[in-house]
């Protein structure tokens, strides 16, 4: 099996303490860092397949290490973060990070967004040309989606969303990388066009679109596709 | 086209009036032709019936005067009782204004509108009384007779003989939303007063018998009648404009009146109004001086004049001019005037036989337009012209004595150079003296001076010589020549030397002002801004200044100078009334006129700021020169107010952001706080769920070990939290008994110890350690909160713990060998939440412990201090002192 080397990076010893025997049971390489500087070295220098960073760091903000990296590398970055920090997470998303885990979090959790994350990663720039899950298929090559069998009529904003959204299956889209994708720089702040369209996409492809299935809404931050 | 819409469209102005009159109280005045045609029966009929549909009316005031029906009419109807004033020694009722406010009823009816308040009431007029009712939203309904009315006082007393004394402005009924006409004929009207149905009051019974004659009722009803439809009319217009009908109202006629200091020009502004109201013309009031003579005599008078004239609804105008029939001119060309009204003294024919007089050249002027006339003897005090004043005797004296010395002078320096100068060039000598006189005493010298030198001149220097009779007609000529020169030189020096009096006043005046703005400009705090203008004004007026600014939601004094100013009930009302109304209030004002003070409000670009007090009691009014200044000077302070104010805005939410940013620092640190150990749980709980198996043994209990350890440090953070809330709550009860400090001691080091193992603590403990009194579970708590964060600071260097006996206490000291604490933070170490490493990457805390641990000692009855640095520029020491327990506490149970 071909082992990914993870850099787990926070201040916190009792972080560590689980992290370190979980990640490495699960069959990941464990480098760790507790500093920002530390992190920044270790990412440029032992080429990390995936950074796990909690944005407290004694020395540097991780934001900052976040700007750092991604000058560099494109190594997915999983934020670790308390719930009450949301402008903090989504200052890490627009900068790049991949994805975050509220603290406190089982180890379930994160395990699967480094899966999903790795995954990403692995799929690389190419897109796919058709995706399916769940009943639901967007072939992206003859524009079409159908929801078990039955041709979906999207209007083309809402193929753009729901494209963006499936693209970045599994992870966290922030409202303003939504925005600026399907409608441009210009309108990274019209978060209420976004709440139209997301309505009318969930009415078309859920079962129950007060009780989504494929997007789930992270309070305050985001959309998350659910594939699995 | 264009401009038809225009004139379509509703006046803006009229609506505002009406916006105006919806918030105020509605006015309805019942107006009649005399006393006892029934005024107060027709008001409180027409109360009782609206009372019986169930309006809120009260009777704040209704005269009787003993008539039955009229008092069987007040039954069932609420009243306010009159508040007891004592006055001289009387006791007298009035209508109790506060009370009415209090009760604030929908309508209240306070008859006898023209009634002039006992002396000490908070205003001198009953109508003055009435515009505050109106102004705090209640109607009032009251009532007068039309001889009151002000622009009518001199027809009525013209027509009945009798002098009206109190006087209601006719703004006052102008301005009233309706008004009711309670009419009886005269014959009817004679025949109540022969049943005695209308009172008279005592003194006026006499005048009765003259004042109740048909021929007097009648011309009293006509006015009446008159006044009523003149306000029927007005109604109807405002109501055209309101709605913006096209009408016939405007009758486009202006009149323009022209009044001076002189006492005829009272009858030609009564005059000009009725000729106003009678044409329903808007009329323009202009004073015309050829001077400022700010303060003086001229200045009040026609401060009086105008004051009377905008009560009866003019606008006023203040102007100096040199040539009054162009100034006249070029208003009456500005202002569309088509009339004018302009008076005539009788006297003044003599006044100036060499000039005309102000009407002819007016009429000689205008070809086009009206010139109304008013001729009379003046009436009231003669108007004295301000040259001809009195003036200090020294004065006079200096005034007559410099000519003859300066002429007399110059005739003897004439006579000694008689034989070189030619005496025809001496006359040069002699405007000399004029000249001199002139600027020095001014124009009257120059007069005197002129004179004495013809005269001297003649006498000693003209053949033949010592005669004033002249042998040549050449002579004869220059010497005319001479008095015509030296007159105007006199005159004209005499007035360049008044000029550059009133220049040089103007110029300190000004130069006073922007010191004073100079040092406000250098204050930002209001205290010293209050001060600076207290202490200004008390130099430039000589009289003790105070400043109320609003405290605490109450007007209180802030500055006084002298210090020690207080001021009473009455004057605080005053200040009130200046600060609510933005009015000036107290003497000189028709507000409280007869206490000490002046109030005047301190009007910033926020509104009222506070009320400037002025002390009137050794002081005579202000005169308007000072007024101005005031005014310049209040203008500056209200600035600086301004500007004080911005800065401790300012301030107030720069500390409010860093209190905010303070807060959020807090939370964010608890957040931390408890999840860090919930997230390590949380994660080392999972991970040997679903990772079990593929996890070594040794790990496992790694895992389990911080599971524990965690769990432990959460409880210890929620008791430090519950401690905290239990001290601030103030619900905690230290059990203080005699205990064993030095086994306390122990025990908390056993604790810390097996918390952390290995960590070294140097123990030193007096043996004959006295029993002290306190709580033993809260002592062990807090000594195990120092050694916990001696252990978390301590460094490498090992823990001292001593206790030992100091007087009636014990001293516990817990020394660690870290990096100590600088002196400026340990005052803080003690509050709630501080810590001195900020962020994440401190040692895990709470920021409680220390402060939990004063709370304890403190409810034990010792105290806790921190010492730093405690040996060789390292480490902190803390001391806890215990009393001891003695054997009367022993015995306490």
């Amino acid at each position: 099996m071909n082992q990914h080397r993870i850099l787990v990076v926070d201040d916190e010893p009792q972080i560590q303490r689980f992290l370190n025997p979980a990640l490495t049971a699960s069959g990941y390489e464990v480098i760790l860092a507790s500093t920002g500087a530390e992190a920044e070295r270790l990412a440029a220098t032992s080429a990390p397949d995936l950074i796990i960073l909690d944005l407290g760091l004694p020395d540097k903000d991780g934001k900052e290490v976040i700007e750092t990296v991604r000058a560099f590398s494109e190594v997915p970055i999983i934020v670790l973060s308390a719930r009450d920090r949301e402008a903090e997470k989504i200052a890490s998303l627009d900068l790049g990070a991949n994805d975050y885990v509220e603290k406190p979090f089982g180890i379930g959790e994160l395990l699967a967004r480094i899966r999903t994350a790795l995954r990403q990663q692995a799929a690389g720039t190419s897109v796919p040309s058709r995706f399916e899950a769940n009943g639901l298929v967007v072939d992206m090559v003859k524009r079409i989606v159908s929801r078990n069998g039955e041709e979906v009529h999207l209007t083309r904003k809402e193929y753009q969303l729901l494209v963006h959204l499936v693209l970045h299956a599994g992870m966290v889209v922030t409202h303003r990388q939504l925005l600026a994708s399907v409608w441009g720089a210009a309108h990274v702040h019209d978060l209420q066009y976004l709440r139209v369209f997301v309505g009318q996409l969930r009415a078309k492809i859920e079962d129950d679109a007060n009780n989504p299935q494929f997007i789930r809404t992270e309070a305050g931050v985001g959309y998350r596709f659910i594939a699995e | 086209m264009a401009d038809q819409g225009q004139k379509n469209r509703p006046d803006p102005d009229k609506l505002l009036q009406l916006a105006a009159r919806e918030t105020r109280g509605k006015l309805t005045v019942f107006l009649g032709a005399a006393p006892g045609v029934g005024k107060t029966y027709a008001m409180l009929l027409r109360a009782r019936r609206l009372k019986e549909d169930g309006a809120d009316i009260v009777i704040g005031l209704a005269e009787t005067h003993g008539r039955v029906e009229t008092a069987e009419l007040l039954d069932g109807l609420e009243g306010i009782p009159r508040k007891q004033v004592n006055y001289r020694g009387k006791v007298l009722e009035e209508f109790d204004i506060d009370a009415a406010i209090a009760r604030k009823p929908k309508i209240i009816i306070v008859d006898e509108l023209p009634h002039t308040n006992v002396p000490g009431s908070r205003h001198p007029k009953r109508y003055q009384d009435i515009e505050e009712l109106l102004w705090q939203g209640i109607d009032v309904w009251t009532a007068m007779n039309v001889q009151h009315l002000e622009s009518l006082s001199d027809v009525v007393t013209s027509i009945t003989g009798v002098t009206v004394r109190e006087i209601v402005p006719d703004i006052v009924l102008k301005r009233a939303d309706d008004v009711l006409l309670v009419d009886l004929p005269p014959a009817e009207l004679i025949a109540r007063l022969k049943e005695g149905k209308v009172y008279l009051p005592g003194n006026a019974e006499r005048a009765a018998v003259g004042f109740f004659k048909p021929a007097n009722l009648t011309a009293l009803r006509e006015l009446a009648l008159r006044r009523t439809a003149d306000r029927v009319d007005d109604q109807m217009i405002d109501l055209l404009r309101q709605n913006a009908i096209e009408g016939p109202w405007a009758t486009g006629e202006r009149l323009l009146v022209c009044v001076g200091p002189d006492s005829l020009s009272e009858k030609v502004v009564r005059t000009a109004s009725r000729l106003a109201s009678g044409l329903n013309a808007r009329w323009l009031v202009v004073s015309l001086t050829q001077t400022n003579d700010a303060g003086g005599e001229t200045s009040k008078r026609l401060d009086k004049l105008l004051d009377l004239a905008e009560r009866l609804g003019a606008e006023t105008r203040r102007v100096i001019a040199q040539d009054f029939v162009e100034e006249i001119f070029r208003i009456a060309r500005r202002e569309n005037v088509t009339q004018i009204v302009v008076g005539r003294p009788k006297s003044a024919r003599f006044a100036n036989p060499f000039r005309r007089s102000l009407p002819d050249e007016i009429i000689k002027r205008f070809t086009d337009i009206g010139v109304h006339i008013v001729t009379g003897e003046e009436q009231g005090t003669p108007y004295v012209p301000p040259s001809m004043r009195k003036r200090t005797r020294l004065e006079l004296a200096k005034a007559i004595a410099l000519p003859v010395a300066a002429t007399g002078v110059t005739t003897l320096l004439g006579l000694a150079a008689s034989d070189i100068v030619h005496a025809q060039n001496l006359s040069m000598l002699f405007l000399v003296a004029v000249i001199l006189s002139a600027m020095i005493c001014g124009r009257l010298s120059a007069v005197i001076a002129a004179g004495l030198a013809f005269v001297f001149y003649n006498f000693f220097f003209l053949e033949p010589l010592h005669d004033l009779s002249i042998a040549k007609p050449h002579q004869l000529f220059s010497l005319i020549i001479f008095l015509g020169v030296a007159l105007m030189i006199g005159d004209l020096a005499g007035r360049l030397r008044d000029q550059v009096a009133r220049s040089r006043n103007q110029a300190k005046n000004t130069q006073a002002l922007y010191e004073f703005s100079r040092k406000l400009s250098g204050t930002a705090r209001l205290d010293d801004v209050l001060i600076s203008t207290a202490t200004h004004l008390h130099s430039t007026f000589g009289t003790g200044i105070v400043i109320l600014m609003p405290y605490d939601g109450e007007l209180s004094l802030q500055t006084a100078w002298p210090p020690d100013l207080t001021l009473d009930g009455t004057d605080m009302t005053a200040v009130r009334w200046a600060y609510e109304k933005n009015e000036r209030a107290g003497s000189d004002t028709a507000t409280l006129p007869q206490i000490g003070w002046q109030f005047l409000p301190i009007l910033t670009s926020n509104g009222v700021a506070g009320v400037l007090g002025l002390s009137t009691q050794n002081r005579a009014a202000l005169g308007e020169n000072d007024d101005r200044m005031l005014t310049a000077i209040l203008d500056q302070t209200a600035i600086a107010i301004d500007r004080a104010q911005l800065v401790r805005e300012n301030a107030k939410t720069a500390a409010l952001q860093e209190s905010d940013k303070l807060h959020t620092a807090l939370f964010s640190s608890l957040s931390h706080d408890l999840k860090t150990p919930l997230a390590s749980i949380t994660g080392a709980v999972t991970t040997l769920r679903q990772l079990g198996s593929r996890i070594k043994a040794d790990t496992r209990d790694d895992l389990l070990l911080s599971i524990e350890e965690e769990a432990g440090r959460l409880n210890r953070f929620v008791a430090n939290l519950f401690d905290m809330t239990r001290i601030e709550a103030g619900t905690l009860k230290a059990n203080n008994l005699p205990v064993d400090a030095a086994e306390i001691i122990l025990s908390s080091i056993e604790r810390t110890k097996k918390l952390k193992p290995g960590i070294a603590i140097d123990t030193s403990i007096a043996p004959d350690l006295p029993m002290v009194n306190g709580d033993a579970s809260l002592l062990g708590q807090t000594l195990f909160n120092l050694l916990d964060n001696a252990t978390k600071y301590a460094g490498d260097g090992p823990i001292a713990v001593y206790a030992k006996q100091d007087g009636p206490e014990v001293a516990i000291s817990i020394t660690d060998q870290g990096r100590g604490i600088p002196p400026k933070d340990l005052d803080k170490i003690f509050d709630k939440f501080y810590r001195r490493v900020k962020g994440d990457g401190r040692a895990p805390g709470t920021g409680l412990g220390l402060s939990i641990s004063r709370g304890f000692i403190e409810s034990m009855g010792g105290t806790i201090k921190a010492e730093s640095p405690a040996i060789r520029k390292r480490g902190t020491r803390f001391i806890i002192r215990l009393p001891v327990a003695n054997s009367d506490d022993e015995a306490m149970p």
